[in-house]
């Protein structure tokens, strides 16, 4: 039986390990979560909501004009980017479905979804930065926008899946032309699946920096003019954090702050509500 | 599925409406490709484009550009995060999924799972005040004493340990891969149909040989897309490894020096390019990293297809 | 007959505290077949995986009474169950090749048990395979996948892997209820030829299988064994009504 024994020792080993794995994982979200809160709870005061910054050096001021510009960047992403990925899904689980375009759209949307974020702002720097011939907060919204289109066409094209043909089949029985199916019935059978979608793709946009970066740029003053450079937070704290004043980053540990927590509740709603909806996972 | 639309007018319009708005994303991405390929022209003209991903050169003074630098750095991130992560990232899996009781499955899958939503610059930035001084004091130090004596490994723990350097930053965006990979194969895990299981340990195998011998390989497509997948996704990473990467062109053999990657490359220079030949070369590195990574996300699809398919047959 | 397991004022609690198996007590005699019949729910599979302590695997479950194997109790807390379950094999529903060749299925059991010989290994499998009535099907293609194997094939396959490790009793549940007739008919088959070397537990829906295949028959519902005897005995003057409902299709 001693070889029994070994192989319960190995087991249990193997086992530990795996284990000590998901532990390792636990620590670093509590090390980096525990992190931010430390250090951005004492640099947050509210005249961080309610002023501009301070010029370069000087200690105080605020993030006004950051909060305000990633407000507008990510209102507009969302206005320009939900409806194409809605309408665009919708296509794929109804009028395409089954069909061959349904794949293809279905696939390359996935890929896009991982797509480098980075490239999508070189992307729309040359094409709405380079020809207008400044940095301008349409291009940063632009910017979200295409990498909010493919996220919530997959969530929109899985939420239309997940309604029974059945539903449509009934709903045809009566004369109803498909449109009306689609958007008196099917939309809403999958409304709270699609909400969802649209709200974790907001907290997907609102954490990107990378195409902030040489489309909106960023501007040190308030501004809520779209066609000029406009601040941001993702934008601002990669900039305060590489600056050399003190009072730089720990406004930049402020806002990680606001930005993190902003994004961890949406994700923790979006998940509810999917549990409450859809049960299960 | 075939729905005929009787010619009502409004059905044909909302037919065409969403079938653009779907068509969106082919369009952008051959608009990406389009874009970013003519305003790589004056590099690729200049340089060529085997002579650019081939040149260590990066030197904005001479206006001498070349992708080496960028791609080794690149490379060596990307891969040494893989493997920190999928390990850990397995593990993590096999615990969630066969491991833990009941009341802790949920919390952990959450906890997983909110690691994956912080945002990358959070990372980057708890990388630059937090990891680094801590690699830079303890760690560091304490690899150069030990695996660093050992010849031709040391190779790889030489120089002054600063923090800032290909080691921080792979470690940094092995920590921001790791949910995504575990998540991806915990999912992989969970189509092994419970009576196969049941059925190696109905001959007597313990939980790690039925974890070893039945879940992995009957999962291996779908944790092997899992991984190309994070691959794709760590290459075209920027914040987290922006801050503490150090944006130096070099290709160098120790872990402990800076470099930079394309990513951190574009993040750095793109909006202080004064030239027309320099905004050009990094237009040609943009476009480098997104055929690369749309292959391998490519690749990636075609595994986790493929193993989706095996179960739905 | 010699008494190989013996059942003893058995309870079965699934989370929860739901009472599953309520006072079971019979007898399973060596190298004889026991089929366990009942309408669906009526907890005939969860008193076959109390056998091999299948439940176990999930939190929760609870067991009170005896099971007797050879006279010693499998329920007790210092059973080894790897070493039960290979003592206990057991055929599922449907067939569950392993991920690998058909010969690394067979040999699995016997590498677990630390046989690695090359020469024993070949041999154990072949009779194995044999003892299945498989192996004329399979001799030319024992490194191929056993994915590649019909259903029916699949399904002996298993037997095989089941037998390879030379348990004393195998356990089966519905083995034939993903089957053609033709697979089903070899399968039944195979039985009577194995229970020589084996004592057989199987749990079907199909009486004219029960009626077939088994020597002693136990009829469980809603949690409850209500009659066990001889098979022939039970198929043709069932003591309970309750029975004789069942036996002649008049619920269930």
């Amino acid at each position: 039986m001693t070889r029994v024994r070994l192989r319960k020792i190995e087991s249990f080993i193997a086992l530990s390990l795996c284990s000590l794995a998901a532990f390792a994982g636990i620590f670093w979200l509590f090390f980096i979560l525990g992190d931010v809160i430390v250090h951005g709870a004492s640099a947050l005061r509210l005249e961080l909501f309610t002023n501009d910054p301070a010029p370069p050096g000087i200690e105080g001021g605020g993030l006004r004009n950051a909060f305000v510009g990633q407000l507008l960047i990510t209102f507009f992403a969302t206005i320009i980017g939900v409806p194409l990925g809605v309408l665009g899904g919708t296509f794929l689980a109804e009028y395409a479905r089954g069909k061959r375009i349904a794949k293809l759209i279905s696939i390359l949307s996935d890929i896009m979804v991982s797509v480098p974020s980075i490239v999508v702002g070189t992307f729309v720097y040359a094409v709405l930065v380079k020809p207008v011939g400044h940095f301008n907060g349409w291009a940063g919204a632009v910017a979200l926008a295409i990498i909010m289109i493919p996220v919530v066409l997959r969530t929109t094209e899985d939420m239309l899946r997940l309604v029974p043909w059945t539903l449509r089949e009934a709903a045809f029985a009566l004369g109803a032309p498909y449109y009306r199916v689609i958007t008196q019935v099917v939309y809403r059978g999958a409304a709270a699946g699609i909400f969802t979608g649209v709200l974790l793709s907001i907290a997907r946009v609102a954490g990107e920096t990378a195409p902030l970066l040489f489309t909106s740029f960023n501007n040190s003053f308030f501004s809520i003019n779209m066609n000029e450079p406009i601040s941001s937070l993702t934008a601002t704290i990669f900039q305060y954090a590489m600056g050399p004043y003190d009072d730089w980053h720990s406004q930049a540990w402020a806002a990680s702050l606001v930005i993190t927590l902003f994004i961890l509740l949406v994700t923790i709603l979006g998940r509810m509500i999917i549990k409450m909806r859809y049960g299960g996972k | 599925m075939p729905v005929s639309l009787k010619k009502n007018p409004v059905d044909l319009a909302f037919l065409v409406i969403t079938a653009t708005a779907s068509l969106s994303v082919l369009v952008l991405i051959l608009g990406i490709v389009f874009v970013l390929f003519s305003e790589s022209a004056l590099s690729i003209k200049e340089f060529g484009i085997l002579r650019f991903i081939f040149s260590t050169d990066w030197n904005p003074v001479i206006e001498s550009y070349g992708a080496a630098t960028s791609l080794f750095g690149t490379a060596v991130t990307t891969l040494l995060s893989l493997v920190l992560a999928i390990p850990v990232a397995i593990g993590i899996a096999i615990f969630v999924t066969e491991i833990a009781p009941g009341f802790l499955k949920g919390p952990i899958g959450v906890a997983i799972e909110l690691l994956a939503a912080i945002p990358s610059i959070i990372y980057g930035m708890w990388g630059l005040f937090t990891l680094a001084p801590i690699m830079a004091d303890y760690i560091e130090p304490a690899l150069q004493d030990t695996v660093g004596r050992i010849p031709f490994v040391g190779i790889l723990f030489e120089g002054t340990p600063m923090g800032i350097d290909l080691l921080t930053a792979s470690l940094i965006l092995s920590i921001m891969i790791t949910p995504f990979t575990a998540s991806i194969s915990r999912d992989a895990f969970n189509l092994t149909p419970a009576i196969v299981k049941e059925s190696a340990y109905a001959l007597g195998a313990t939980k790690w040989e039925v974890m070893k011998n039945i879940v992995i390989p009957y999962s291996k497509l779908g944790v092997f897309g899992g991984a190309v997948l994070s691959l794709g996704r760590a290459l075209g990473e920027t914040m987290a490894v922006a801050f503490v990467l150090g944006n130096n062109h070099q290709i160098t053999s120790s872990l402990l020096d800076a470099a930079a990657t394309i990513t951190v490359t574009l993040a750095n220079e793109f909006t202080e390019a004064d030239t027309d030949l320099y905004l050009s070369a990094l237009f040609n590195l943009a476009l480098i990293l997104f055929v690369m990574s749309f292959a391998i996300l490519a690749v990636a699809k075609f595994f986790l297809l493929r193993a989706e398919r095996k179960f739905t047959r | 007959m010699t008494v190989k397991v013996e059942v003893k004022g058995l309870n079965f609690y699934y989370p929860g505290g739901v009472q599953a198996l309520k006072n079971i007590n019979f007898s399973v005699y060596k190298n004889t077949v026991t089929a366990l019949i009942g309408p669906s729910g009526c907890g005939k599979t969860t008193l076959l995986r109390c056998f091999n302590r299948m439940h176990d695997l999930y939190p929760g479950n609870r067991y009170e009474g005896e099971i007797l194997l050879d006279g010693r109790n499998i329920l007790s807390k210092n059973i080894d169950l790897i070493d039960l379950r290979s003592r206990v094999g057991m055929v599922f529903q449907k067939p569950t090749p392993f991920p690998m060749s058909i010969f690394d299925n067979i040999s699995y059991g016997l590498k677990l048990r630390g046989i690695k010989k090359k020469s024993v290994l070949s041999e154990r499998v072949e009779h194995a395979l044999k003892q299945a009535a498989i192996w004329d099907e399979v001799k030319d293609k024992l490194f191929e996948s056993a994915y590649t194997l019909s259903g029916g094939q699949q399904q002996r396959l298993v037997i095989a892997r089941a037998l390879a490790v030379e348990p004393e009793i195998i356990l089966f549940d519905e083995p034939t209820s993903a089957l053609d007739p033709i697979s089903t008919a070899k399968i039944e088959g195979l039985l009577e030829h194995l229970k020589k070397s084996v004592t057989i537990i199987i749990v079907t829906h199909n009486l004219q299988q029960a009626a077939r295949v088994s020597d002693w028959t136990g009829f469980l519902m809603l949690g409850e064994l209500v009659e066990f005897d001889a098979t022939e005995k039970m198929f043709t003057s069932p003591r309970e009504k309750l029975t004789e409902d069942y036996i002649t299709g008049r619920f269930g």
